[in-house]
């Protein structure tokens, strides 16, 4: 599985089927909590994942779909749209350094 | 986003009424199951002229894949990436169940009804999104007992992006 060191994620992408509601909501929460970093938080749909993107967040159900479009980026799955243990860990990562794995 | 006026708040802030019309609020009704709530939200922007009746099978599809639950009683279901063209204009819609409807083990209040081919509605589901983070508003919501109050509710701050 593929990870990253915390201080190289540029760009967290956040995707769901349709990127029309649930990664929207998802990534303004994690959008208002990385405040202040230099990251860049974008909601996506899960086929449509921009080639720049460091690291992927998406709903456990969608994870293998994610992993097809981009196999060589860390995807992590969560199942909480709010409050998810998996989400806290990236974003605790971020802002404390540490890495990220798929 | 919008250019800052001299009349800052009114002409900055996201008019929610445009997206989601009085009309596509319901409160204090019941369904018996998490596809009757769908049908119920997804024929509400039907009725508002935002998507054409097949895009409610998408609706029910994509809560068979993955539920559109959110936490705090709500689920925000939507189409699936395949039904976006029967999308006809960006829309919302609200519909409250105090009694909750089982949502695959899941209690949801709040249906909250997505029709968006563009980003029209972000700024809403921000507004969501912060308000449900908050247990007394995300609670105010739940027992809303006036369209005014949910439209107050959903209406994003003007001093948050």
């Amino acid at each position: 599985m593929p990870s990253i060191e915390s201080t190289d994620v540029k760009k967290l992408v956040i995707a769901c089927d349709a990127g029309m509601g649930s990664s929207v909501m998802l990534a303004s929460n994690v959008k208002k909590q990385l405040k202040g970093t230099s990251v860049i938080v974008e909601h996506t749909p899960v086929d449509h994942i921009p080639a720049d993107a460091d690291v992927v967040m998406c709903h456990a159900g969608l994870a293998e779909r994610a992993r097809k479009t981009r196999p060589d980026m860390v995807i992590v799955p969560f199942r909480l749209f709010m409050g998810d243990p998996a989400v806290t860990k990236v974003i605790n990562a971020i802002k404390n350094g540490g890495t990220i794995d798929g | 986003m919008a250019e800052p006026t001299e009349t800052a708040t009114e002409e900055q802030s996201v008019v929610v009424t445009d997206l989601l019309a009085p009309a596509s609020i319901v409160l204090g009704t019941t369904a018996s199951d998490w596809e009757a709530a769908v049908r119920l939200v997804g024929g509400l922007l039907v009725a508002a002229g935002a998507a054409a009746p097949e895009y409610v099978d998408r609706m029910i599809e994509r809560e068979h894949s993955v539920s559109t639950f959110v936490g705090e009683g709500v689920a925000i279901p939507h189409g699936t990436l395949a039904g976006k063209d029967l999308i006809v204009k960006d829309a919302l819609s609200f519909v409250q169940f105090p009694e909750g409807v089982d949502w695959h083990g899941d209690r949801v209040v709040i249906c909250i009804g997505i029709a968006a081919g563009g980003n029209g509605h972000v700024p809403i589901l921000a507004q969501l999104a912060e308000l449900l983070m908050d247990e007394e508003r995300a609670a105010a919501l739940r027992n809303a007992s006036s369209i005014d109050e949910v439209i107050e509710l959903m209406t994003p701050d003007p001093e948050t992006d």
